[in-house]
């Protein structure tokens, strides 16, 4: 029982991660009709200048002692730095192919990400050795019972992931943004016939994407301390596992990114507790086939019948 | 000419080798209420889509109330007054009813993204002014009682409908109808004449009107444009244009000579 309880809580922590970042692919998914590739990336950005931020203003140290407002102040530093970077990204390479074909797209967020991941690495930017994330929240346990401890900084961390899905789900769905963001996935061509100017609407959602994407990195770091250099392949593999989490939920649809990223993450850690830890990628990857199986459309989406 | 509030001058439109619309001129008084006829393929939506900017016209030019609209982008085309339906509905799908009308009464209260997110009190009253607005037009449109139903899930003359009232919710001064009795029984015909009156004394709009069914046309147009091939036939009356020669034969395909008289009357 408590290696079910605790399993279950660590599944659900990181799943909420995996769900902050499925929103992002999901949301641009659902407005542009392509898969940003360079949306992990972002999240990495998210870890890495969370630490920069982290460690410039001197938490870093090793006996250096965090203020309370310091978890706060990085993540929304974090959040607003990779906001602008989506938002360049998106007016740089993708805008300029607005009536391009779709793979070209594609290829073009191949090579952004391919390019995010290795300017990364420079020297002058984070260069290209793991480091160790300060520790911004105290490491208490909060609660313990039967074996299964509360720590704080789960608690911390599946709180704000939870907290910011609330806060977009209010926004897709009960914000002027949110339904002019329907109305353009809907059909960017009668949006803009309506009088809406689709360019914001997307820069807005990339905006939106990357600062959740960042909020992901920023609370990732927090529970997974060492940090891998930006072209690590574990980051292409989580963020290939959030993305196979916005699928299962059933791309461009926002609750079942939500749903695919806890999914994914239950079924990770209760196959790598129960089953076999070296196959915890594999789970993932065998739900997907699964899905993509029985019900191609995920488990949210809806079939979309293209008229002829 | 001045008082023309939609002058439209010699726009053309080419796709490679094809002319769709060849030197297509119009022009719109304040409450004026014209049609615009033709057989199938003579260029109608293509006149209504460089209208609203869908298309850039190749040549020619087009201005609402003395500003110049051809090359605007759609949506700032909308803001300066124009507004449309579509021959084949086109509403957002899976937004409700009342979300399809809200989202174009967006572009009259606009306070940008930031204060979207932020959203100070302004913003919440704002809010509730667009849901009101939107209400008062679903009542009128006969569509309140269903709000929160899917657009997708209506009926089709709903729909029809809920095209038209959305359409005037970005408060439009140019109202662009693209066959909106195609798909209607007789009954949903007459109410939809009785609408198009309306809307245009409620709303002072002017609006200019594409349809195939002749009855909706002659009855409710007080001039009637023409077109076959993208070429502007004739320019009138509905009387006028009833009898004219070269519509019959664009209709019907033979000279007007050959058919009987009285031949144009429609349905």
């Amino acid at each position: 029982m408590t290696k079910f309880l605790q399993t279950l809580m660590d599944g659900m922590a990181v799943g909420s991660l995996y769900a902050l970042i499925a929103l992002g692919y999901t949301m641009v998914y659902g407005i542009l009709k392509f898969i940003n590739f360079a949306h992990s990336d972002i999240f990495v950005l998210g870890a890495w200048i969370s630490f920069t931020v982290a460690s410039m203003l001197g938490w870093a140290a090793a006996d250096a002692h965090a203020p309370v407002w310091a978890g706060p102040l990085v993540l929304l530093t974090a959040m607003a730095a990779c906001g602008l970077v989506g938002f360049t990204v998106e007016r740089l390479a993708y805008k300029p192919l607005r009536r391009a074909p779709r793979l070209n797209v594609l290829i073009t967020a191949i090579g952004v990400s391919l390019f995010l991941q290795n300017f990364g690495q420079l020297p002058f930017v984070f260069g290209a050795q793991p480091q160790r994330m300060p520790s911004l929240v105290a490491d208490r346990v909060l609660a313990s019972f039967s074996g299964v401890q509360v720590r704080l900084v789960d608690v911390i961390g599946a709180g704000s992931a939870v907290a910011l899905m609330v806060a977009l789900e209010w926004l897709v769905f009960h914000s002027k943004m949110g339904r002019a963001m329907r109305a353009v996935s809907y059909s960017t061509s009668v949006a803009s016939l309506m009088g809406i100017n689709v360019d914001r609407v997307i820069s807005f959602t990339f905006v939106l994407g990357s600062a959740l994407a960042a909020a992901a990195g920023f609370l990732y770091a927090m529970k997974y301390p060492g940090l891998n250099q930006p072209a690590h392949t574990t980051w292409v593999l989580l963020g290939l596992k959030a993305f196979v989490a916005a699928v299962i939920g059933g791309i461009g649809n926002i609750r079942g990114a939500m749903l695919g990223g806890f999914l994914i993450g239950g079924i990770e850690l209760f196959g790598a507790a129960y089953l076999s830890p070296q196959l915890r990628d594999v789970y993932v990857f065998a739900l997907l086939i699964l899905v993509l199986l029985v019900k191609p459309t995920g488990l949210v989406g809806k079939a979309v019948v293209e008229k002829v | 000419m001045s008082d023309a509030l939609l002058q439209v001058d010699a726009i053309s439109k080419s796709f490679g080798g094809l002319r769709a619309v060849t030197e297509f001129t119009l022009r719109l008084a304040p409450g004026d209420l014209q049609g615009l006829i033709g057989p199938n393929g003579a260029g109608k939506t293509t006149v209504f889509n460089l209208l609203t900017g869908v298309y850039t016209p190749t040549a020619g030019t087009i201005s609402l109330a003395g500003r110049r609209l051809s090359g605007l982008r759609p949506h700032r085309i909308a803001q300066a007054g124009m507004a449309r339906t579509f021959q084949n509905i086109r509403l957002f799908g899976d937004l409700s009813v009342l979300d399809n009308v809200r989202v174009a009464c967006h572009l009259r209260v606009n306070r940008g993204v930031l204060s979207a997110i932020l959203r100070s009190g302004g913003s919440i009253g704002e809010e509730r002014a667009i849901t009101e607005r939107a209400r008062s037009l679903l009542r009128i449109f006969n569509l309140l009682d269903r709000e929160a139903e899917d657009a997708r899930s209506l009926p089709y003359g709903d729909q029809r409908r809920l095209e038209i009232a959305r359409a005037i919710a970005t408060e439009p001064r140019v109202l662009l109808l693209d066959e909106p009795a195609a798909g209607m029984n007789p009954q949903e015909k007459i109410e939809l004449r009785e609408l198009i009156r309306k809307v245009r004394r409620d709303f002072g709009l002017t609006v200019l009107l594409i349809e195939h069914d002749m009855g909706v046309v002659m009855d409710c147009c007080e001039k009637i444009t023409v077109l076959d091939h993208g070429v502007t036939i004739a320019h009138g009356t509905p009387e006028r244009i009833q009898s004219d020669s070269k519509v019959i034969e664009a209709y019907l395909g033979a000279p007007a000579s050959d058919l009987p008289p009285r031949a144009g009357g429609g349905r």
